[in-house]
């Protein structure tokens, strides 16, 4: 795959505004992705200070720190601010960045509402820090203490926070789904003359069905809040048993949303890796085509194997069997997935540049997550597991590694192709011994306090469970702590460095890497014409 | 039973690198620290420890299947981590470009290439199949309740934040709530009032549900967890095999004081069962006849009794003194309910607050909803001087 | 800025065709999510339904 014509477009660069107008008025994809990248980043602190808050509460047995809702406000918050506000931009602005530039198209499909879906973000974050401070003042009403499930009848308790909340997902929701639309059309209908689909890169793939699986699910979340605002505010009863309606039914709506979405996080950080790692062995990917297959493989199942986050709400025989034997199947392509990125390095010329080292990272931790995974979805066993602290162990190596360190990764990958600068190697490599350390003192000791049992989500435990929570929550602060020095690392790359080359990385293949470091403000005006 | 703070003398805290981490050297640090964790987890013995490594020992013939059945997918899942580990770091190891290894740019295309995505997913189905068949095997037992006539009910109600416990078939009721450190000690957070008293080698179905919001009954050693749902019946059932305590906790985020709502079963013999259920109609039996008796109440009778009643069923919301915890839990000292005219108290308690933890306590008894109302209007500042008789209860309802 | 000056008239017609049909697919989930999951779980079946 080699581009053979090479043009850089320098017209238009007279009108290109300058200042904050740039920025708001922007329908450049290389901007726009610059605005989610930030956005993320500032969402990340924010989520990853509500997950600190909650470790220390949890450090001694006893309530030192925070008043129970308080506490639950932050649970529900660090979900949140995690889910909708770090990884999901950050995916979106990776997305922006390289996509037009992987497939050779000028820009995305819809410049303008690309503008429009991270324009509603800073909007949705405003509504859902707003649900967190009013309570706050007096007349406030009381904290969302429900956890990011939002599980009626607990959230019809709560005071208005909870429609702040709402309104803070229907925007969410409708920012995805804008991006999700415009990315299917730029990989549609923009790729370069030459490229067919099964030319595309892994990454391109593995948005497009994310892209798709966020434009099936998250309407449906979006149906079931506004059915809890409905029961909130104007009379109806979808959740409530004493006027005919059903609590189960809202958990069974946020589950077809809620496991599919592990998957819109997780599938872009599969799609980084398999640039970084062929890079870095300097070898072609292992199996492009069953990647393909197995990324609509893991969509496709995903979709139908929700019902595993409420094994004890009392299902029938025959469906508790067929959602844990449909979940457990999930392993078939996961595991094509672990083996590709192994043959992929298997006889390779491995160097270990910091993205190269999230890489293995993500398949050593991320393997431990999946057959932890592996292990709740056996019905009988889940019993126990479920609601325990070993979940939040689970899906916490599951998503930290399969989401956010696939994110890091691809970050210090095309850091030198953003900014035309190298950063600096050899803090990059301190910042992942310090972060992939902190994350396993953290999350590793948790799997204890489950099989203890340790319920999740509560603010106060006895004696017997101290043990684990102070060595959790000295690894947390060491994790937490540890992406100031990622920030650090990011300002000084962007202010200066070693310049970057175009083909910034030996092994590197890809229609970004024929481009300047950093790009021309428009590239590939002219389509490169591919092989 | 098993709380302590002893040192831990083999915890397995990962161990943190010591010297400067050099790019490929330390890479295996990470692997070591989780294969150690996993070791300790599987050899740990399963009770008898300072703190919880692993689930306590089983005291009911499912709960021991189903911890088989975790021990055997943890094992598969150690063996498989093994397996990729090795792989892994035998590549990290020796296909380095630092040792002057030559990428084999054909790799992909060799037999191996072109058939790993058929026989790595035969593999993994394989293994799936395995871990499938057992938990299926297992599930069908766990799942159904015995269908026998002879079949002990208790129906386990979730309240905010308390359980309700109705032994069916012998016309009791036991509520048991959380008991402060100050008398619970060690056991904080682990122990209740009220214990749920059952007869060991009796087959014991549970029927879960809630009053208000969701809850989950959970008991480890019996491995039984079930979500106590509004307007649903959902069940479960145990066989417990041997006398003891087991503790658990509720395991649905059910509000404010979810970390409040301990479980403690008692298992005694059917012998000793028997006597505590005479035991326990003797007392409800002289509760109604009292409650139901005609006689008028002094205003320092009902306040005696309303002071004990307030203290276990309202003040873990309203606050021993009276102040609540605003905003979700208004203050009951001065306010316009407590101080105002007696029925709308009366209503607001009987009848609860539509979408607020403020539930309704129709079910007590006339006594006791009189003697709390009392004392509600008569302690901290709300002097009122109202003495609220059975009687008027009755009316009111 | 890079306005969709880029894109021949045909090719802006097919994006917003596209584009038009997949928010129809979105809005399609969104409005049948209520009774066609309503019904499934039922057909799902609970130990006992309300």
């Amino acid at each position: 795959m080699t581009a053979t014509t090479l043009t850089h477009d320098e017209v238009h660069h007279h009108d290109t505004p300058r200042g904050w107008r740039r920025w708001l008025f922007s329908t450049n994809h290389k901007d726009i992705g610059t605005l989610y990248l930030f956005f993320a980043l500032t969402m990340l602190f924010l989520g990853g200070a509500s997950a600190m808050l909650i470790r220390m509460e949890l450090f001694q047995p006893g309530i030192q720190l925070l008043e129970p809702d308080l506490y639950n406000n932050l649970v529900t918050n660090h979900a949140l601010l995690m889910i909708f506000g770090a990884v999901m931009p950050a995916a979106a602005g990776l997305a922006n960045w390289m996509i037009p530039m992987m497939i050779g198209a000028p820009d995305m499909a819809l410049p303008r509402m690309n503008n429009l879906s991270f324009w509603i973000l800073p909007a949705a974050a405003s509504m859902l820090i707003l649900s967190f401070v009013v309570p706050f003042f007096p007349g406030g009403g009381t904290q969302i203490n429900t956890g990011w499930t939002l599980y009626p009848p607990l959230s019809i308790q709560v005071g208005m926070s909870m429609d702040f909340l709402i309104f803070a997902i229907h925007l969410l929701g409708i920012s995805s789904v804008l991006a999700s639309i415009n990315i299917i059309v730029t990989l549609l209908n923009m790729r370069a003359p030459g490229m067919t689909l099964m030319k595309m890169p892994i990454f391109c793939w593995s948005w497009l069905v994310t892209a798709f699986l966020l434009i099936l699910v998250v309407p449906v979340l979006a149906g079931g809040v506004t059915m809890l605002l409905f029961d909130r505010h104007f009379g109806t009863s979808f959740f409530d048993a004493a006027g005919g309606g059903d609590p189960v039914l809202f958990q069974h709506l946020f589950w077809f949303f809620g496991h599919p979405e592990v998957y819109i996080l997780l599938l872009p950080s599969i799609g980084v890796l398999s640039h970084v790692i062929p890079a870095f062995s300097r070898k072609p990917l292992f199996g492009y085509h069953s990647m393909v297959g197995a990324m609509l493989a893991v969509a496709t199942i995903g979709m139908v194997v929700w019902a595993h986050h409420q094994y004890t709400i009392g299902m029938s025989l025959g469906a508790v069997t067929y959602f844990m034997i449909g979940t457990i199947l999930i392993s078939i392509p996961v595991g094509l997935m672990i083996f590709n990125f192994i043959a992929t390095m298997w006889r390779g010329s491995m160097t270990f540049e910091t993205p190269m080292l999230f890489a293995v990272a993500i398949i050593l931790m991320f393997t431990f997550g999946g057959l932890s995974g592996v292990m709740l979805a056996v019905v009988p066993a889940d019993m126990q597991y479920q609601d325990s602290m070993f979940v939040v162990a689970h899906f916490h190596y599951v998503l930290m590694p399969g989401a956010v360190f696939g994110l890091f990764a691809g970050v210090f990958y095309w850091l030198p192709k953003w900014t035309g600068h190298m950063y600096d190697e050899r803090l990059g490599k301190l910042f992942f011994w310090i972060n992939v350390i902190g994350f396993n003192i953290t999350f590793f000791p948790q799997h204890f306090l489950g099989l203890a049992g340790m319920p999740r989500r509560i603010v106060d435990y006895n004696v017997m469970f101290t043990e684990f929570n102070v060595v959790s929550s000295i690894g947390a602060m060491i994790f937490g702590l540890s992406h100031l020095l990622f920030l650090y690392i990011i300002i000084k790359t962007i202010r200066g460095g070693k310049q970057a080359r175009n083909r910034a990385w030996e092994g590197a293949k890809g229609l970004e890497w024929e481009l300047d470091s950093p790009p021309a403000f428009h590239t590939w005006t002219v389509a490169p014409q591919i092989r | 039973m098993t709380q302590t703070s002893t040192p831990p003398a083999d915890n397995p805290v990962l161990p943190l690198p010591r010297r400067e981490p050099s790019d490929q050297r330390a890479l295996p640090l990470c692997s070591r620290s989780l294969g150690t964790g996993l070791a300790l987890l599987l050899g740990a013995p399963c009770a008898d420890a300072d703190y919880g490594i692993n689930f306590p020992e089983p005291a009911a013939g499912v709960a021991q299947e189903i911890y088989d059945i975790h021990m055997l997918t943890m094992t598969i899942a150690t063996v498989l981590l093994v397996i990729v580990f090795a792989i892994v770091f035998y590549s990290l190891y020796f296909h380095r470009k630092s040792r002057g290894y030559v990428a084999d740019q054909n790799f992909h295309n060799s037999w191996f290439g072109h058939w790993s995505w058929v026989i790595v997913p035969m593999l993994v189905l394989g293994v799936d199949l395995t871990i499938a068949g057992k938990a299926d095997a297992v599930l069908k037992e766990v799942w159904e309740v015995p269908k026998e006539q002879n079949i002990m009910d208790v129906k386990v109600t979730g309240h905010q934040w308390w359980w309700e416990f109705d032994y069916l078939d012998h016309g009791i009721k036991v509520e048991s709530r959380f008991v402060p450190k100050e008398q619970s000690g060690d056991l904080y957070l682990r122990e209740v009032d009220n214990h749920l008293v059952l007869p060991t080698g009796t087959k014991i179905r549970f029927l879960h549900t809630s009053a208000d919001v969701l809850h989950a009954f959970w008991v480890p050693a019996l491995a039984v967890k079930k979500d106590a749902i509004p307007g649903y019946v959902t069940e479960t059932w145990a066989q417990i095999d041997r006398e003891g305590t087991f503790r658990g906790q509720c395991a649905e985020l059910c509000g404010t004081w979810h970390s409040r709502m301990p479980i403690v079963v008692d298992a005694v013999s059917p012998k000793q069962f028997a006597a505590w259920v005479d035991e326990r109609k003797a007392v409800m039996v002289a509760a109604a006849a009292e409650a139901g008796s005609d006689r008028t109440w002094s205003l320092d009778e009902l306040y005696a009794r309303g002071k004990t009643g307030f203290k276990t069923r309202c003040a873990p919301c309203h606050q021993v003194n009276g102040m609540g915890l605003p905003p979700a839990f208004p203050a009951l000292n001065g306010s316009k309910i407590a101080t105002g005219p007696i029925a709308d108290h009366l209503r607001i308690v009987i009848n609860g607050k539509q979408g607020t933890a403020m539930q309704s306590w129709a079910t007590l008894d006339d006594l006791e909803i009189a003697s709390i109302v009392t004392y509600e209007r008569n302690a901290w500042d709300n002097k009122t001087g109202d003495v609220v008789q059975p009687a008027d209860v009755k009316k009111a309802r | 800025m890079s306005l969709p000056e880029h894109q021949t008239p045909e090719l802006r017609r097919k994006n917003l065709r596209l584009a038009w049909w997949l928010g129809a697919l979105a809005l399609f989930f969104l409005v049948t999510s209520f009774p066609f999951w309503n019904g499934l779980f039922k057909i799902v079946g609970n130990q006992a339904a309300p």
